[in-house]
């Protein structure tokens, strides 16, 4: 059942091959793509990319991969799910790869689809190039790379695919690269994402060494042994900890993530869905070894917690749909650190998986913004909240969690919960607080009982999800020192709290003060920039006047308009 | 004393002067939810367009012709001709001139014409990048960048942005400022706090700095102009170009002025952000460091600003040659058209439709894209006689849907709302009495319905963004985005549900009509209200048995800018409430009695019918058929019938301009991708909306019937014989006129300098407080006007940016009493805003307006035939 001590048994070929198959076929779609921008882009004169404009076959190259990736993807996972699991030809079929795999190929396959209208006539040409051919070639390339990086079972080849997806996903990061802060974003993030490439890099050798193994299976294997790991091993969690830490953007390393606002709608659902949580499946995959190393946990819960507490309350600040988007994926990947260094690793994929679905149609939709203001201005602003009905939602919150809860012990009996889940059940309970929290108990309350309802649901639905998880995906390993999850408790007490405040008084002189500096961001972006670029300043931006300039002015010729061909008949 | 209180006081009003004119140069912009079009010069309409044209490249480097590749492909082409650029050195010449020395300078003409030959054949640029007078700003920007990456006008434009955006946001952020100081105050707040700007002088000396700003913005603005050494003179200029310098934010704080002045009070917070703009250059000023503070008397350039502007008016006059060439050249194929379609005496007098009697009349909006369908539907039977008149139907209202608290105008933005509808329950046909009691009730219902849904939907909306819930909502309802994601990718034909019902169930949803109160209560006035409308449309007489109303509106999905393709006439939003509620008002018995006592018949045996005519689709939704009688039931049918094939033919009409040409001739087909294109929330070009709008044509609809307009003109009907006392010709052209011209400028200023009028590529937008506006990508200034998705293929442009020819058929002193009696009228024809003909009915001529007399336009293809 679990996927820890899984034997060396030899992966049957027809399941590697279906294993490959995203990668395989993204990568040649990327192929395709590019041989035809380099191909038509050869001599660029301007009819040349008018010609190349319409990069159609490209296009349904990348819609037959990605649809043809996600049915070999959805039959790798049946394929694990029916029994089929194991390892060789360096990959590894498990639940939690097989689970990943899904997740990126249907991601690829909406991102795709969604792209293709989308970028139509964007941009005119690219550095010479049709702009299109170039989106659909890194497009796909780093949809191969992320496939990669989800079912390799060698260490070595999983630190190049995690560069080669950074590596890609710059070219689409600076898609308008004559934008200058487009170009600095991704300078941001080139940095930081080397950053955490030298520390898996580390890893890797230290691993090797204590180990004699670069097979992730087999160095997982070593944490089930009694004997415990060596000093270099233990640096070597600290490094991969590190490089999870850098490339979840976890403050103060988020600038990047925040600021690449500046390229296309979908590779910000892309880098949002698939992409920045890399570093949670990482650690997954490492997860016996991280959870024998006190230190490499203290360093995820502390650095997980301050970044969901501080990120979460920074995003309630923002105005823009996509900043506030870009705030909460920093925050929600704090989240899911947090849980990893708790060892609750079932709730850490859990959130991995539903935050990529959920972050990818937020971003996807993000310019539904404006009828979504529509309603809340049909919405009669109510009378502010009194601490009654803030302490009514408390109560309905703990107790419609803790009726799930025994709604569940009775449907599956001999439920198990431990202390860190009990905390993260409590941070659930206080959740359901705005949802039920009466905004008047003297006004009418017909929506009331629906809400209940739907606190219920919620519970329901989470104490399901995390017995599935537990049981079926990913099984706990240890318990972390009390100290740890004593913390996260009181970190989130503190969250609910601010936000609390926020909510009822926000004219306190608290609330007031605290404001600038998370409207700022805590200024700690700014830091990091002075620090980063006196050490490696940002290119300059690409050459052009004015960034409009990636539309070519010039007059509709088509004969679609009678005007012009009437005068063409004269 | 008494002699420096007045000088103290005569400064305070020469600086609010000063002030005013800068602010007074800045056009509103309505918010994405209400994006109707405006004119972005409309500050500047008192001048000639060129001399504003070079003020305002003056003050901030932007230009209101086209890139010169464009004109030089237009004459590649062969669309451009000499004879185009011989009739505009000739009218030219004509402007220059005293009025009555009518002399012909061929010399001249020749001269202007080898000028506009040169332009088009340099291989250089036709006219070098214009250089404007620097700001403080600007020039640190040519010592060290306030960071890497980020020059000092983009951090400062970034951070007024931000503080803005965070001011006027009531949608996005739940956590918020102190916004009780008002905006200039809440700034001095927020960046004294501030620990992330990278002052040259340190941070305490900043705050010192920023402490002994005066707490008042007149007083900063005239202290900063004080400190920097600002000549007088230069003073208007230089303010003007600091509020241009964060012109999105300057255009939703006129905005804010203008609402508030329709309303009869008064807003000036554009002036607090003048104030900021303008601290940030004294700030900037006084933190450079000694080799970078700018020189001694840099300021004095400002004072030599109209010098400048004179300098780049004369040096402009190629770009403006060529432009009126263009508008010639689309000018003279439409005026040979409508000669050619100038109907015979006899018919002029015996009516529009000679041939066949009407078996309905359709009212269409003037909308451009309405010509397209009318002429569809007229071709699909000469029953049909089709109308156009602005769609939002001459009604002053305002909209509520029934219990919301959303109350809208459903108006043009020059207008303020004089009433707010609401629907009520639809009465039985049965038993009206019992129902009356019942609708009433059955309202309160729905009503508390609704509140309760969207209450439960805040809750959520709630739950999900929270900060301390957001991560449990995230981990219990994630995972059936997948879902969402999946419905969302699947092409739908689906007709989405109107944002209107959401929270009423789908049967109360029907039952329910919007309608104006005073219909029932107070017949009178409806009615007077009532003739005014049909009178303006021109329909006081031989009415049809069935007369449509059709509003429009457009259908996207995920898009930012969709209120930007609904009915500009009607505040950005659908007709369908103004058109249901007009025919509401005309079917009430009681209004018709009285509309009988006022002198207008409508027969018993004329129904109205409202109706919707999707703009995406060009299908055309009817509503209310339910009460429609059993004797117009037939017709009824008929006219589905026609509309479905109308709309077959106009699909057919814009299936080339959207990539469909492969689908034409497969009716079912087409349709079914212009659905699709409408629901996929990836579609960046849903429709094309006003594009390629150049015209607008004032006469009876048989003056134009005969021609295809292509989809480029506003088609108002009107008949001059009607209207005596010029009452109609007046409100055409202070109101329909005057949107059309906002229209057609909107699309000409976001297309000749899309940066600064424009709000970019789409594919980087990110909606800003719900609906204020757009940021691309991270931030930068508001982003007004249109995206470049709208106006480009992504090959060629498909907006063509000429001025709006104006096409009136009325006696030349009916329009020159207008232009007369009307300063706005007067400022957009004599200043050359927009191009003003006259149509005569008897005569087979075309008169255009010059200088306060017509000069008969002839038609060059004919010429050069002669010849």
């Amino acid at each position: 059942m679990t996927i820890f001590n899984s034997q060396a048994t030899a992966l049957p070929i027809w399941q590697a091959a279906l294993l490959l198959a995203p990668a395989l076929l993204s990568g040649a779609a990327a192929i395709f793509a590019g041989h035809r921008a380099k191909k038509k882009g050869s001599n660029f004169a301007t009819t040349a990319v008018r010609k190349t404009a319409t990069a159609g076959p490209a296009w349904c190259a990348a819609r037959l991969a990605s649809s043809a990736g996600l049915v070999a993807s959805a039959l790798s996972l049946a394929a694990v799910v029916w029994g089929w699991r194991g390892s060789g030809l360096g990959l590894r079929a498990d639940i939690v790869g097989a689970l990943m795999l899904v997740l990126v190929a249907f991601v690829g396959w909406v991102i795709v689809r969604y792209s293709q209208p989308y970028l139509n006539g964007a941009r005119a040409a690219l550095k010479g190039k049709c702009a299109e051919h170039q989106y659909v070639r890194w497009l796909m390339a780093t949809l191969a790379a992320v496939a990669v990086v989800v079912t390799t079972n060698h260490m070595l080849v999983l630190m190049l695919a995690w560069m080669a997806t950074s590596m890609a996903l710059h070219r689409l990061l600076t898609f308008f690269s004559e934008r200058p802060a487009a170009v600095v974003a991704a300078h941001k993030k080139f940095i930081v994402g080397r950053a955490a490439d030298l520390c898996m890099l580390g890893a890797a050798v230290l691993f090797a060494v204590s180990f004699q193994t670069l097979h992730i299976n087999e160095m997982v294997a070593h944490a089930a042994a009694p004997a415990p790991l060596s000093q270099s091993a233990q640096a070597g969690v600290l490094l991969v900890v590190m490089a999870a830490l850098l490339k979840c953007a976890q403050l103060p390393f988020h600038g990047w993530l925040i600021q690449v606002m500046e390229a296309p709608t979908p590779v910000s659902a892309l880098l949002h869905a698939g992409i920045v949580n890399l570093g949670g499946f990482v650690l997954i995959r490492f997860a016996p070894l991280v959870s024998e190393v006190p230190a490499a946990q203290a360093l995820l819960v502390g650095a997980g917690t301050a970044t969901a507490v501080l990120a979460a309350l920074v995003m309630t600040t923002r105005i823009s749909v996509k900043v506030m988007l870009a705030w909460s994926t920093c925050a929600q990947m704090g989240f899911m650190l947090m849980q990893c260094g708790l060892g609750a690793w079932d709730m850490a994929l859990l959130h991995l998986l539903a935050h990529s679905l959920y972050k990818a149609h937020a971003f996807l939709s993000a310019g539904g913004a404006v009828r979504r203001a529509t309603l809340a201005q049909m919405t009669r602003t109510t009378t502010p909240a009194g601490w009654p009905g803030w302490l009514l939602g408390v109560f309905v919150g703990i107790s419609m969690l803790l009726a799930a809860m025994a709604v569940w012990r009775v449907l599956v009996p001999g439920i198990a919960i431990s202390p860190a889940v009990w905390v993260l059940s409590g941070i659930v309970a206080f959740a359901l607080v705005p949802l039920v929290h009466a905004q008047s108990l003297r006004r009418g309350v017909g929506w009331l009982p629906l809400l209940v309802l739907g606190a219920f649901g919620v519970s329901f639905a989470y104490v399901g999800l995390h017995w599935l998880f537990s049981t079926w995906v990913l099984p706990a390993i240890a318990q972390p020192h009390a100290a740890l999850w004593i913390a996260v408790a009181v970190a989130f007490a503190l969250l609910f709290l601010a936000q609390s405040l926020i909510r009822m008084a926000p004219q306190s002189r608290l609330v007031r003060g605290l404001y600038p500096w998370f409207y700022g961001g805590l200024f700690l972006d700014e830091k990091f920039n002075s620090i980063a670029f006196s050490i490696w300043p940002p290119p300059p931006p690409a050459p052009g006047p004015k960034p409009s300039s990636s539309f070519a002015m010039l007059p509709n010729s088509s004969a679609s308009t009678p005007w012009s061909s009437h005068e063409r008949a004269r | 004393m008494n002699e420096r209180v007045e000088t103290v006081l005569m400064r305070m009003q020469r600086v609010a002067g000063q002030i005013s004119v800068a602010t007074q140069r800045i056009a509103p912009t309505w918010p994405l939810d209400q994006f109707i079009a405006v004119n972005p010069y409309w500050g500047w309409v008192g001048r000639p367009i060129t001399e504003a044209a070079a003020a305002l490249g003056t003050l901030a480097s932007t230009r209101l012709t086209i890139s010169p590749e464009w004109f030089r492909a237009e004459w590649d082409a062969g669309r451009l001709k000499p004879e185009h650029l011989l009739a505009a050195a000739r009218a030219h010449i004509g402007a220059q001139t005293a009025i009555g020395s009518m002399t012909s300078d061929p010399a001249r003409a020749q001269e202007l014409v080898r000028e506009m030959m040169a332009a088009l054949t340099q291989p250089a640029p036709l006219v070098l990048p214009i250089l404007p007078i620097p700001l403080v700003t600007d020039m640190r920007d040519a010592g060290t960048t306030a960071r890497p990456g980020l020059t000092w006008t983009g951090l400062v434009t970034h951070q007024i942005s931000q503080h803005c955006a965070a001011f006027f946001d009531r949608h996005q952020s739940t956590w918020t400022m102190d916004r009780s100081r008002g905006l200039y105050g809440s700034w001095h707040q927020q960046l004294d706090a501030d620990h992330g700007l990278p002052w040259h002088r340190g941070r305490d000396a900043f705050k010192a700095r920023l402490a002994a700003l005066p707490a008042e913005p007149q007083a900063l603005i005239a202290k900063a102009m004080d400190a920097l050494e600002m000549p007088q003179e230069g003073r208007e200029a230089y303010l003007s170009a600091v509020l241009m310098g964060i012109g999105g934010w300057a255009a939703w704080c006129a905005y804010l002025r203008w609402q508030a002045r329709l309303a009869g009070t008064d807003d000036s917070q554009i002036v607090d952000l003048l104030a900021i703009r303008i601290a940030w250059e004294w700030l900037l000023y006084d933190d450079a460091p000694a080799h970078e503070t700018p020189p001694r008397g840099w300021a004095l350039r400002w004072g030599m600003a109209d010098e400048a502007c004179t300098a780049l008016q004369a040096a402009q006059r190629p770009e403006w040659l060529l432009q009126s060439a263009m508008e010639i050249a689309y000018q003279q194929s439409l005026i040979s058209k409508l000669i050619a379609s100038a109907p015979p005496a006899a018919d002029a007098q015996s009516g529009m439709y000679p041939n066949v009697a009407a078996a309905v009349q359709a009212v269409f909006c003037i909308d451009v894209r309405s010509e397209v369908f009318r002429r569809a539907l007229e071709s699909v039977s000469p029953a049909v006689h089709t109308l156009g008149f602005a769609g939002f139907f001459g009604l002053p209202i305002a909209y509520s849907p029934l219990g919301s608290a959303l109350t809208r105008p459903q108006l043009p933005g020059l207008l303020a709302a004089s009433q707010t509808v609401s629907e009520s329950a639809a009465p039985s046909l049965n038993c009206r009495q019992a129902a009356k009691d019942g609708s009433a009730a059955l309202g309160q219902v729905v009503a508390r319905q609704r509140q309760n849904a969207l209450q439960r939907r805040q809750r959520w909306a709630d739950f999900r963004t929270g900060a301390n819930s957001a991560f449990s909502f995230v981990e219990s309802m994630g995972l059936s985005y997948g879902a969402k994601l999946l419905f969302e990718s699947l092409a739908s034909t689906a007709t989405p549900a109107r944002l209107e019902d959401t929270g009423i169930a789908k049967n109360a949803a029907a039952a329910l009509r919007p309608r104006l109160s005073q219909a029932s209560s107070d017949p009178v006035a409806a009615a007077t209200l009532a003739k005014g409308i049909l009178t303006a449309m021109g329909l006081t007489n031989s009415f049809a048995p069935l007369l449509l109303l059709v509003g429009h509106g457009s259908q996207s999905a995920n898009n930012p800018h969709a209120a930007g393709l609904d009915c500009g006439a009607c505040g950005g939003q659908t007709g369908e409430v103004n058109a249901r509620v007009l025919a509401d008002l005309l079917n009430t018995p009681a209004v018709r009695e009285q509309l009988h006592v006022l002198g207008v018949e409508i027969p018993a045996a004329t129904y109205c019918l409202p109706a919707l005519h999707n703009t995406t689709t060009d299908e055309v939704m009817l509503y209310d058929t339910d009460a429609v009688p059993e004797s117009h039931r037939a017709a009824l049918g008929q006219l589905r019938h026609w509309l479905a094939a109308a709309g077959e033919r106009a699909r057919a009409e814009r299936a080339p301009a959207l990539g469909l040409e492969t689908l034409l001739g497969q009716n079912a087909a087409l349709k079914q991708a212009v659905q699709e294109r409408a629901n996929d929330w990836a579609q960046v070009r849903p429709e094309w909306g006003l594009v390629d709008n150049a015209a607008f044509i004032v006469a009876p609809r048989a003056r134009t019937r005969s021609i295809n307009l292509a989809g480029r003109s506003f088609l108002h009907d009107y008949d001059w014989k009607q209207d005596e006392d010029l009452s109609v010709l007046t409100l055409i052209m202070t109101a329909p006129m005057v949107v059309t011209h906002w229209i057609n400028m909107q699309y000409h200023a976001s297309t000749v300098d899309n940066q600064r009028y424009g709000s970019g590529n789409k594919v980087l937008h990110n909606v800003v407080g719900g609906r204020l506006g757009v940021f691309e990508g991270n931030g930068g200034d508001l982003r007004i006007g249109l995206p470049m998705q709208s106006l480009h293929d992504g090959q060629t442009l498909r907006h063509t940016p000429l001025r709006l020819s104006v096409f009136i058929e009325a006696p030349r002193a009916g329009l020159h009493a207008v232009i007369a009696r009307h300063e706005t009228v007067r400022d957009l024809v004599e200043n050359h805003w927009l191009h003003l003909f006259r149509l005569d009915a008897s005569e087979d001529s075309v008169e255009q307006y010059r200088r306060g007399s017509w000069t008969k336009v002839n038609v060059l293809g004919d010429a050069s035939a002669a010849s």
